[in-house]
């Protein structure tokens, strides 16, 4: 059975202005991913990936088409949301990870993943974020600060506090680009599963084959074609 | 290529750069405006003493001096006994009234020394028989004027001869030698006065041992003239912390110049990588911020000359204000722009380029140097020089715990609580040492700056308020024509309205060679408390004011010999503002009959209920007396009180400016170069108003470690100023007053400056050196 889609692209484009000259980033995109589905987004370098993600988490404006993700008792659309609303919405619906600078440096392990439930003074959820963390492996570490971390269980970290909102969308930009073999495959283990266990759409843009291959879609940025033959590939895995 | 890369950042992050060059020139407005008001005051005092005696730094009195005692010095200096006189001449100098103006006749030979320097001549045909005259006398006398000359209202200058017939003294009759004494440190204090005006009257006057006849009496320029040396030494305080200024300006523009490196290094850092050598990767940064420094010396060259005018139109209102950017001050400049920027700069390249290995130098450096300030604070003998320099010594001290104050505060920076993004804003101000320290160092220096003039100032304004209670007891005062006062003062009945009218006698004489003012008058119980002295003064008493005792090493109960009278010294009072030491004896004494002669009213006090009904009657009475009641003389005592110390609110102000811009380059070159976390956070959702609340945070942590640092020191520097400084430079005691409203007022101002530096977000939107999209 088809599971509704939480989010909704709809031919989205986004351009950068550089001088008179106009450089199409992404051109009539349209995808869909339902709750509790992972798309994994690859293509090479300059392909739009992290510009995407920056459209989902409402940092950039589009310039053509839409976007809506369903919440609980409303769909949000990106098209006529302000600057203001997509604030909102990134602070209490969307999780993201990126592959460098997680974390708030002058903020303790506990403080950085509690800090997304601070910011919504949902106290409730505050006392998850030490159940989290010790799932996680990080339960001696609560108190130190991130610069005394490895990159692997800085990455964990950054996955937590992503994930203690439950929101119902998470973006990963390249989260294992910076780790080794052995983290890599336990940070996407742990992020592919906690989405699929607590009903999170995950949109993960990577350059792993084999990270963006355990997601249920694969979409694929290609910036090789001509501007006007240019396609972007959505498949199944 | 590189160097069009480098004009190319500086093109594209135009705020960092616009914000660099005006920190600089900042800093260098404050050094030319402070430098400028210095110079400017420092001419004014030059101009107390007539050209015709400006070259003498000595002089030689005795009683009944005349032309045999100055030939048996001149034969005894020819003969070698006097080696370190390079120089003399014999002079007179009185003050007598010529044609109904009171005027001071200068003599000197000027058969040998014509007045050719600086005087205009106006004189058709010269005449030996003529004077000079300064222009206020120019039209008033009938006596040939050769010329016009640079001095004090009322002086006239002429031969020896001719001053003689002037003041119908015998001709063989002269007032002192004047001296000129080789110094060896001369030609550096001239040096150092034309870099720092003001600065000269921070040096132990040289005491000189001259193997001289009994009788003679050395008194240096200083003792000579106590009027000039006062002003000289409000303007060494001036200067002194015009120095602090010029220390928090010269932070500031270390500050840039790091904070230019900070940016640039990464771009460096991979150039090397690909070859091209340090050497010429230094010479292209040194290019760039030596370029910036030159831009920012000529802008803060003219605003600097822009605001000494305004502080000196504040300061002297009403007065012509002529303002010269000679060589030393485009010097200084120049000098502090671009030789902090270039040798900080290659300091921080330095540092960037190989780690530097932590020694323990510097600590033992600032220990010994701390060690000697200590000694300078406790020994009177350094002068003003020794008490300033225990004001460096501990500014020093300070900045250099700035960095290690912040290690340890990062330490317990996991135990401060609230808001987490207050938490981040706090910490942020903890967390970067190498960034921040010297920029703190600059407003630590600054809000301690405010502290202490602020702690001296209140208290000084403490005593002066006082005094003025004191002294002012009574309700009406009468000064002006003389001849109307002396009047008046013959015909006391006159005055019906007044419950108690009190005379004041006056007149200059010498005590021990040194010039003074003794006053006389009935010294009962009432007029003696004036002075703080409980009881009637004994007719052999006498009262000296703090410098009188200081010039004459006296205290109290030693006895003083005035005029062939011995007298004992009862009691010492405060004189704030006196031009010269000053003494007091009852009118009852031996010494008012032995000089009844030279005494001449000077003012007489009313004490009345109905104080405006008595100034109607006096005013219809004598209209040529000037009348002052009680209550104006106060205010505008106070008033000039107050005036007098604008210029250092201003000064103090232009600090906090100058380290605020450090603060806030130093802050936002971090930003731009560290991962501070707050991308992330607007990726979190935080929005504009709780990024701005963290800024404010920040720039609250900010202050709290400058004022942590600031406040012991500022209370340090009140102290200096109050018991050392004031003390060595007037004369005078001031006791420090800890008032809780300028510590507060103080620090507020320094922790509005950090927050400032804080909140400000231009330029954030820059991308540093590596900025990804």
């Amino acid at each position: 059975m088809t599971r509704p889609s939480a989010l909704d692209v709809k031919n989205i484009s986004k351009h950068y202005q550089d001088g008179s000259r106009q450089i199409d980033v992404i051109r009539d995109l349209s995808f869909s991913v339902a709750a509790g589905e992972s798309l994994s987004v690859t293509g090479p370098s300059g392909s739009g990936k992290s510009t995407l993600l920056n459209l989902l988490a409402g940092l950039l404006e589009l310039d053509g088409g839409d976007m809506t993700l369903a919440l609980k008792d409303k769909t949000f659309s990106y098209r006529t949301a302000d600057e203001r609303s997509r604030t909102a919405l990134r602070r209490q619906h969307i999780g993201y990870v990126y592959q460098f600078f997680n974390l708030v440096p002058t903020l303790t392990v506990l403080e950085n993943v509690r800090l997304p439930a601070r910011l919504n003074q949902q106290r409730e959820l505050e006392r998850h974020a030490a159940t989290l963390l010790g799932e996680f492996g990080l339960s001696d570490r609560l108190h130190d600060f991130p610069e005394t971390l490895s990159g692997g269980e800085q990455q964990r970290v950054a996955v937590a506090r992503a994930l203690l909102l439950k929101p119902p969308l998470l973006l990963a930009d390249e989260p294992t680009g910076n780790l080794d073999a052995e983290n890599s495959n336990h940070v996407a283990d742990l992020l592919f599963s906690s989405c699929r266990e607590q009903n999170i759409s995950l949109v993960l843009a990577t350059h792993s084959t084999e990270v963006a291959g355990m997601a249920d879609t694969r979409l694929h940025l290609d910036t090789q074609l001509p501007l006007d033959t240019r396609s972007q590939d959505r498949q199944s895995p | 290529m590189i160097a069009l890369a480098l004009l190319r950042f500086l093109a594209r992050t135009p705020w960092s750069t616009a914000m660099a060059l005006i920190g600089m020139a900042l800093g260098v407005t404050s050094i030319v405006s402070v430098h400028l008001v210095s110079a400017s005051i420092s001419s004014r005092l030059d101009g107390l003493v007539p050209g015709a005696l400006s070259e003498y730094s000595h002089y030689l009195h005795r009683d009944k001096l005349d032309t045999a005692d100055y030939l048996a010095l001149r034969k005894q200096w020819r003969a070698g006994a006097l080696p370190a006189i390079t120089q003399l001449s014999p002079l007179v100098d009185e003050t007598t009234t010529l044609e109904g103006q009171s005027v001071r006749v200068l003599g000197a030979d000027l058969l040998a020394r014509p007045p050719s320097a600086g005087a205009k001549a106006i004189a058709e045909q010269f005449s030996w028989n003529g004077a000079w005259v300064d222009q206020s006398l120019k039209d008033q006398l009938s006596i040939p004027i050769n010329g016009i000359i640079e001095a004090p209202k009322g002086t006239l200058l002429a031969d020896i001869a001719t001053a003689h017939d002037l003041l119908g003294w015998r001709p063989n009759q002269l007032s002192y030698v004047g001296l000129v004494l080789s110094d060896a440190f001369a030609g550096s204090i001239e040096t150092a006065e034309k870099l720092l005006p003001g600065f000269g009257a921070g040096f132990p006057s040289a005491k000189p041992s001259l193997d001289l006849a009994p009788g003679w009496q050395l008194v240096s320029t200083a003792e000579q003239y106590p009027a000039r040396e006062f002003g000289k030494s409000i303007l060494f305080n001036i200067s002194a912390l015009g120095m602090l200024a010029l220390l928090v300006a010269w932070l500031l523009i270390y500050q840039v110049a790091v904070s230019w490196l900070r940016r640039l290094w990464p771009v460096f850092d991979r150039l090397h990588v690909l070859g091209v050598e340090w050497q010429q990767l230094r010479a292209y940064f040194l290019f760039s911020i030596g370029l910036i420094a030159t831009l920012a010396a000529a802008l803060g060259l003219v605003t600097g000359w822009w605001l000494a005018s305004w502080l000196l139109g504040m300061a002297v209102p009403g007065q012509e204000i002529n303002l010269n950017l000679d060589s030393w001050v485009i010097f200084k400049a120049v000098g502090s722009a671009v030789a902090v920027c270039l040798l900080g700069g290659a300091w921080a390249f330095h540092r960037s380029q190989q780690e530097v290995s932590h020694s323990s130098l510097p600590a033992i450096l600032t220990l010994l140097l701390l060690i000697a300030a200590t000694w300078c604070v406790f020994q009177p003998q350094t002068g003003l020089a020794g008490g300033f320099f225990a004001i460096a010594v501990l500014s020093l001290a300070a900045s250099q715990t700035i960095a290690p104050l912040l290690t340890r505060l990062k330490r317990w920076a996991s135990m401060i609580r609230g808001s987490y993004l207050l938490r981040v804003g706090v910490r942020e101000a903890l967390w970067h040492p190498a960034e921040l320290s010297v920029a703190l160092a600059g407003l630590s220096l600054a809000i301690a700056t405010a502290i202490g003039v602020a702690l001296m100032v209140d208290s000084f304004r403490v005593d002066f308020s006082q005094m003025l209670d004191h002294r002012l007891k009574y309700d009406l005062i009468a000064q002006g024509d003389k001849t109307a006062l002396k009047t008046f003062a013959n015909i006391n009945k006159t005055a019906t309205l007044a419950d108690r009218i009190q005379v004041y006698r006056n007149t200059d004489i010498r005590v021990n060679g040194l010039s003074m003012e003794l006053d006389i008058s009935r010294m009962d119980a009432f007029e003696s408390s004036r002075y703080g002295y409980s009881r009637s003064l004994a007719s052999n008493g006498i009262l000296l004011s703090e410098q009188a005792a200081r010039s004459l090493q006296l205290s109290v109960g030693d006895a003083l010999t005035v005029a062939g009278e011995k007298m004992t010294i009862s009691g010492m009072f405060s004189a704030f503002g006196d031009l010269k030491p000053k003494l007091i004896v009852n009118d009852r004494s031996p010494l008012a009959d032995a000089l009844a002669a030279q005494l001449q009213v000077d003012s007489v006090a009313f004490k009345s209920d109905r104080p405006e009904i008595l100034v109607a009657a006096l005013r219809k009475q004598f209209p040529a007396l000037e009348l002052r009641l009680q209550s104006d003389i106060r205010r505008v005592a106070l008033k000039t009180f107050d005036q007098t110390f604008a210029i250092t609110t201003v000064l103090i102000t232009i600090a906090l400016l100058v380290a605020a811009i450090s603060v806030y380059i130093a802050v936002t070159t971090m930003r731009l170069n560290r991962q501070t976390g707050r991308q992330l956070l607007n990726t979190l959702g935080v929005n504009r108003t709780e990024q701005l609340m963290m800024n404010i945070a920040l720039g609250t942590g900010l202050g709290l470690v400058a004022i942590i640092i600031a406040l012991p020191l500022g209370v340090m520097f009140g102290w200096i100023l109050c018991n050392v400084i004031n003390p060595r430079a007037f004369g005078w005691t001031i006791e420090l007053q800890l008032s809780a409203e300028a510590l507060l007022r103080s620090c507020t101002w320094g922790m509005l400056a950090a927050i400032a530096a804080g909140i400000l977000q231009g330029g954030d939107h820059e991308e540093g050196a590596f900025g990804g999209r």
